[in-house]
């Protein structure tokens, strides 16, 4: 049976952490009885941990509901729900992409933040209608009416009509369902056109494999069909289709206009890139869909097991989370100091945190990473072009001609009380302005272009403190720049420690190795002899500090009453000197690295 | 040489860095001596052929309770494991809880050595850590303790207190050389989990010296005292030659002893077999227990071979004497030397052994700071490893 596409309505919700976007999406799964109010988990969309925990959406999901409208007719709504952080900005453009439609939710009590605003950006560039709905009405400090005006003067769409909403009690929720009736356009395409579907999110199953998220913009697609990747050129048989209701329920065949899965026994994500189209093998479409980039990690770190032992526990678990993640790469490392680990790389710093934390949690490993790096463009006197994305592989500073780092160009958003505070810690990171501007009066718009070396380490949580929380920050990539760039080394007794050593621009190079040798004298435990801590470049050494030997660990008093607790505490130590990496002649603990990690000098 | 150990855990008030079993002084302190012997009663049954070469009632402070209840104890043990002609039966005392008649029926009645615990000589340190008594009280209860005919008195004294200067704590031992006592305890302060003056600590009440003013401390007690006739025996004891406790010499060979008392700790052989086990923590349970005719003990674990050998190192080398080489190999029927090449070697090559006498496994002095370290090594060695051909 052909669906009517008249009644289909595809949309995305947008909006800034905490704004109500997974709350207003289980209010609508709700009023639409896609779930009962007793199967109803909070924030379904957000399945896991830590995405719960910390109010982001992590990977994209999708739902189908069903909507009587007040004209009488029954509306398919197939909301995809999109993950909320710039480090996926990619997988963001292409799940809008799949959308006809945008609900932008602005919280009542806040207003728009520079995340927000980027990804209503992207939804207007995918030629989305937007429908702005204001949340959180319902609390004292709510003021719809500046919200309006603010989405009005700096988005430039209408927002007179803008619902005005309680996600959490669901007043006024039906006026968002209505509206996406009205406003969302319906999907357009040709059932009888050769296939062309977007995939727009992949996840990976134990028993159907990897298993596509799709569009369907044009014709159709059914178990047993022979389809084909457009951008491998692989060739797959489908084994199941379905929708998503919430849960996966297969379905007969899923037609142009409509969302779903497919599944083909694809061995991995690798396999289904995000933003690829699919086409039948026997009957393709000329032209993809626009849009699909090959995307690359922005920054890598080491990641190695705290006790060597569990090198190959750490390479299952990567090889796990790799299954559902296409974006992890990672290839073996071997570290002087941390033994064998793995090089890793990812989309942003929260993609990594994300990454770590759940490494940590879900397969309970206790980790040591290193510290994070960009991808720097290197230029030697013999006129070859180097990509360096580990301290350790770059050449010697005598074979090096220059130097690149990739920039970004930030969007901050801040009350204007803070302004001077935050363009302090802008100049402090190397940031060159580019301009600023009032959105409204109170609330300050800034640009800046900086390196995103500068932004990996701590710039957001000093962005945040600076500012008590409210600034908000969006960057985008925005090519190389020539920079003075130099490796800072550390020793420990001499020896060079591998896994300390860092790319950090010229100036930054006497601060950083200063605080980072500070911390290290407080993070070394005394040893027998004494350890001279020294950061350097090169040959030249710029900070040290002295680890002082150990004088008496000797217990004073081991009577006849002390002597199971005293063997205990001996085992205790042994245990703990498990965790302790050598680096030449110097035990170094575990966590040492970890908490020279964010130091930024 | 097996030793008595008389555990009496009552005291007047709890000092603040104390992490002992002791309790204030309550109704139980009044028949505890009768349980007490009780327990010897049900513990001549467990060893029928037990000799004790020395006994010790340690605390708490045993000198809360009537003297003459100590020295009914103490009668007790000798009816039950008889004492040899020579044996060394010490007391612990605090100032202020014995009085110069106490003194003198604990002389009268066997006892032949006092503990005093005097900790500093300034009276501002004392009341800070919490103790009840002044230095003038120390004085008195070290004259009684004399003119009552004791000719062996241990004085017990802290460095690393909460802020001590390293001056302090050299007149402190200056004070107490002075009487001439023919024992000196002299410990660093372990500041041990909850405890008041950890407490206090973590929260920045008080503040103790750094781990070099500590290591300063000692250094110099260790150098002071040794230049005025105190040879250092043990890693915080100090004795005129010939009047080491013979009582703690025991434990740091790893011999035999039998706590009596709540709390007390034991380890002894069993049809050949080496445990160790200690009784309840709580005087209730050691009360009802002994009153049913139960031995009060609340964990005994076995420890075999390999173990000793361990317990054997760990103690043996706290003694500035050393491991004797020989007595090892009698016992265990292996080489120390060739069991343990590895950690040998590691601590020759960090320069920690003392090589003036073949006949002992010993440590110089930087080797006594860094025991904790050597240790470490021992417990590197894997018994199943000796066990291969």
């Amino acid at each position: 049976m052909e669906q009517d596409l008249s009644l289909i309505r595809n949309f995305s919700i947008i909006a800034h952490i905490d704004h109500g976007k997974s709350t207003l999406a289980d209010r609508m799964m709700e009023m639409t009885g896609t779930v009962s109010k007793r199967d109803m988990e909070e924030q379904l969309l957000d399945s896991m941990d830590i995405e719960r925990e910390r109010g982001i959406t992590i990977k994209a999901s999708a739902v189908r509901m069903f909507y009587e409208h007040s004209d009488g007719k029954t509306y398919m709504f197939n909301l995809i729900d999109t993950p909320g952080h710039v480090d996926f900005n990619y997988e963001v453009s292409r799940a809008l992409a799949a959308c006809e439609g945008a609900v932008l939710v602005v919280d009542a009590t806040q207003g728009i933040e520079a995340q927000t605003l980027a990804n209503v950006y992207l939804a207007v560039d995918n030629g989305l209608e937007v429908l702005p709905v204001i949340n959180k009405v319902d609390l004292p400090s709510a003021e719809p009416e500046r919200v309006i005006h603010e989405i009005e003067d700096i988005i430039g769409i209408p927002a007179t009509e803008a619902p005005c909403i309680s996600a959490k009690t669901g007043f006024n929720v039906e006026q968002v369902l209505s509206q996406i009736v009205d406003i969302v356009p319906p999907p357009t395409g040709n059932t009888d056109a050769p296939l062309k579907a977007l995939i727009f999110d992949c996840i990976y199953d134990n028993y159907k494999g990897a298993v596509s998220y799709v569009r369907i913009f044009d014709g159709e697609v059914r178990a047993g069909s022979k389809i084909k990747s457009m951008a491998t050129g692989n060739v797959f048989d489908v084994t199941e289709v379905g929708v998503f209701s919430p849960t996966w329920k297969e379905v007969d065949c899923l037609q142009a206009g409509e969302v779903g899965y497919i599944a083909a026994s694809i061995k991995s994500v690798a396999e289904t890139k995000v933003g690829d189209t699919i086409t039948l093998a026997d009957r393709p479409a000329k032209e993809p869909l626009p849009g699909y980039k090959h995307v690359n990690p922005m920054v890598y770190c080491g990641i190695y097991p705290a006790d060597g032992a569990h090198y190959n526990d750490l390479k299952d678990a990567l090889e796990k989370l790799q299954l559902n993640d296409a974006s992890l790469v990672f290839e073996h490392e071997n570290s002087m100091a941390l033994g064998y680990g793995f090089r890793c790389g990812f989309l942003g710093l929260l993609h990594m945190e994300i990454i770590t934390e759940r490494l940590e949690r879900e397969f309970d490993l206790d980790l040591v990473t290193t510290s994070p790096s960009v991808v720097y463009r290197v230029f030697t006197v013999d006129g070859r072009e180097l990509t360096i994305d580990n301290p350790a592989s770059l050449p010697p500073a005598t074979e090096i001609e220059h130097m690149e780092e990739p920039m970004v160009k930030a969007t901050i958003m801040t009350p204007s009380e803070y302004v001077g505070t935050i363009m302090e810690l802008c100049q402090n990171n190397r940031a060159v302005f580019l301009d600023m501007n009032y959105i409204e009066e109170g609330r300050v718009n800034l640009n800046y272009i900086l390196p995103l070396n500068e932004i990996i380490y701590d710039f957001f949580d000093s962005l945040k403190s600076r500012s008590r929380g409210y600034a908000s920050f969006d960057y985008e990539l925005s090519g190389y720049q020539k920079s003075d760039l130099v490796k800072l080394d550390f020793l420990l007794n001499g020896e060079m420690c591998d896994a300390l050593s860092t790319i950090v621009h010229k100036d930054r190079a006497y601060g950083k190795g200063r605080a980072v040798a500070e911390k290290l004298k407080d993070v070394i435990p005394r040893q027998q002899f004494e350890i001279p801590i020294q950061a350097a470049i090169g040959s030249k050494i710029i900070a040290r500090e002295t680890v002082k030997a150990v004088r008496k660990d000797v217990l004073a008093k081991c009577y006849g009453g002390d002597i199971t607790r005293k063997k205990k505490l001996l085992e205790k130590q042994k245990e703990g000197k498990k965790r302790m990496r050598q680096v030449g002649s110097v035990s170094v603990p575990s966590d040492a690295f970890m908490s020279v990690l964010r130091i930024n000098g | 040489m097996t030793a008595i150990y008389v555990h009496i855990p009552y005291c007047i008030k709890k000092c603040r860095y104390c992490d002992f079993c002791s309790v204030p002084l309550d109704e139980t302190a009044s028949i505890y001596c009768d349980a007490l012997i009780k327990e010897i009663t049900l513990r001549k049954k467990q060893y029928p052929d037990l000799h004790a070469d020395t006994v010790f009632f340690g605390g708490g402070t045993p000198t809360v309770l009537p003297a003459a209840d100590l020295v009914r104890v103490l009668e007790s043990v000798n009816h039950a494991f008889p004492l040899a002609p020579n044996a060394e039966i010490s007391v612990e005392c605090n100032p202020k809880t014995a009085s110069n008649e106490e003194l003198r029926i604990l002389r009268q009645g066997g006892v032949n050595r006092i503990s005093i615990g005097l900790q500093s000589a300034d009276d501002q340190l004392l009341k800070r850590i919490g103790r009840v008594h002044s230095f003038q009280d120390f004085q008195n209860t070290y004259n009684w303790s004399i003119q009552a005919g004791f000719s062996n008195v241990n004085v017990d004294v802290m460095h690393g207190l909460p802020g001590q200067s390293a001056e302090q704590y050299l007149q402190t031992l200056q004070i107490v050389t002075e009487l001439h006592p023919h024992h000196i305890s002299a410990y660093s302060l372990i500041l041990e989990e909850e405890t008041p003056l950890f407490y206090d600590v973590a929260s920045g009440k008080e503040t103790l010296p750094d781990e070099d003013q500590v290591a300063d401390m000692q250094d110099l007690g260790i150098d002071y005292l040794s230049s005025v006739g105190y040879k250092r025996y043990e890693v915080s004891n100090f004795a005129i030659p010939g009047y080491e406790c013979r009582h703690n010499l025991t434990y740091w060979n790893n011999e035999t002893y039998l706590g009596l008392g709540v709390a007390a700790h034991s380890s002894m052989e069993e049809r050949g077999k080496r445990y160790r086990f200690a009784n309840t923590e709580s005087i209730r349970s050691y009360l009802k227990a002994v009153e049913k005719g139960k031995i009060p003990e609340a964990e005994k674990i076995l420890i075999n071979t390999f173990e000793q050998m361990f317990e054997t190192i760990m103690l043996g080398l706290r003694k500035t004497q050393g491991i004797d080489l020989k007595m090892f190999e009698d016992r265990y029927g292996c080489s120390l030397l060739e069991t343990y090449p590895a950690a040998i070697e590691r601590n020759q090559t960090r320069g920690l052994w003392d090589h003036t006498d073949p006949r002992y496994l010993r440590l110089n002095r930087r080797g006594m700071d860094l025991m904790n370290t050597v240790l470490l090594d021992f417990k590197d060695t894997n018994y199943f490893e000796l066990l291969r051909p």
